[in-house]
């Protein structure tokens, strides 16, 4: 018998006597013992690594819900994992790709040009709130960060379609207008570069 | 004998089943569920300012004996092996302001000057990405390995620290400097100058306001 096995015997033995003592020192009067096990985080610092000002007008989110479920098969078995990841696609315009002189005013009217909408940030899944779903068999990082990515390829399928961009570039201009007349401007012309 | 060749039979149906599985052995992995639920919402918001904060989720699993015995409390460490994780998270914070009440009642012209009043501005938890690479699991040869739901769990525990955290980053005052930054070029262009432009917010916020504003965006309770 090897050391190693000789250790794991006498932690077993150390479990089952544990074990047998709960047992009874729970049967005795006013006495209550168990065994606990922590399910809450240790307290860390959060450390922000960049703060930076954005122009980033929204016209248009998609929240989306994924279930993705990967398979491997094995000899004698196969071991799932389904997670369920959620994200929220933000489409608009970034002020920043604005041109020289994108607003131009004469007299009462007012001119605006635009760059197209599109998605505002390439991050938008969040993975911390991933639901962990189904698990059988062990899974690596590796696999889910492959889950991730098609969790964000499938979303950017989706949510990126012609008719949201539309949907969003419809409203962006619905909003620009409000926003202008509300400015004392009662002519707008908008226009979106291609 | 008919019920042995039965068995016989199931048996050699058994083998070729195993055989004749295309994927024996093999570690390809495929997806087959589809999307769950697709939201689409029109909106008008002007997103001011970004954080980008970075958060190592540690969690400590020791198994404990706890309880009371003949009147007294004991709380003991077993020393049945330890488990512990640690997973590096990034979480990217944003503050905007909400364009959709927007109205001529927010604009006050006067003199060939010009007083935008904004609506408070609020923070959105946009995106969160654990790094897969870095994650870290010390797991004793008596414990199990953490799984999926345990990993998941401690994920949207950090996640909700970095949320109980936002008031104290100061993003709202950010929020409001940024806007005026964005806006003022915006309204110039249309003809006002600069010392004539005036930004201000609906209101002055307090630590307990800025806990009402904070959009918790996802977040399941």
């Amino acid at each position: 018998m090897t050391i190693k096995t000789s250790h794991i015997l006498k932690m077993a033995f150390a479990v089952f006597a544990i074990g047998l003592a709960l047992y009874f020192i729970n049967k005795a009067a006013d006495s209550s013992l168990g065994i606990e096990t922590s399910d809450t985080i240790d307290i860390t610092p959060e450390q922000i690594q960049s703060i930076r000002d954005i122009g980033q007008w929204e016209f248009l989110a998609v929240s989306d819900e994924e279930l993705v479920d990967t398979v491997r098969r094995g000899f004698f078995s196969n071991d799932r994992l389904a997670r369920i990841y959620y994200g929220t696609m933000r489409i608009g315009v970034d002020l920043s790709k604005v041109g020289e002189g994108w607003i131009s005013v004469e007299a009462d009217t007012i001119v605006l040009r635009l760059p197209p909408v599109g998605l505002l940030d390439d991050r938008f899944i969040d993975e911390a709130r991933t639901v962990a779903f189904f698990e059988s068999g062990h899974w690596t990082a590796q696999d889910r960060e492959a889950m991730y990515q098609r969790a964000r390829r499938r979303m950017l399928s989706r949510g990126l379609s012609p008719q949201n961009l539309k949907s969003a570039q419809d409203n962006a201009d619905a909003q620009f207008r409000q926003l202008l007349r509300s400015m004392g401007y009662q002519r707008v012309i908008i226009r979106f570069e291609e | 004998m008919i019920l042995w060749f039965l068995t016989l039979f199931l048996l050699s149906a058994a083998f070729a089943g195993c055989k004749g599985d295309p994927a024996e052995g093999d570690a390809r992995q495929v997806d087959t569920i589809p999307m769950l639920v697709m939201q689409i919402q029109k909106c008008s918001r002007l997103y001011t300012t970004e954080y980008r904060v970075h958060k190592i989720v540690t969690h400590d699993d020791v198994v404990r004996l706890r309880g009371q015995l003949f009147s007294r409390d004991y709380d003991v460490a077993l020393p049945i092996g330890d488990r512990k994780v640690a997973i590096p998270m990034d979480a990217t914070l944003k503050a905007y302001i909400d364009f959709a009440n927007f109205s001529e009642e927010n604009v006050r012209r006067q003199n060939g000057k010009i007083t935008i009043t904004l609506p408070d501005p609020r923070v959105v938890m946009t995106d969160t990405k654990i790094d897969q690479k870095g994650v870290r699991e010390y797991v004793s040869l008596t414990r199990s390995h953490f799984s999926d739901r345990e990993l998941s769990a401690y994920e949207q525990q950090g996640r909700e620290a970095i949320i109980a955290n936002i008031p104290k980053m100061g993003i709202i005052e950010r929020a409001r400097e940024s806007a005026a930054r964005q806006l003022i070029p915006i309204i110039a262009q249309m003809g006002y100058e600069e010392e004539n432009i005036t930004i201000s917010f609906s209101r002055d916020f307090s630590i307990t306001d800025i806990r009402t504003l904070l959009e918790l965006n996802n977040v399941e309770r």
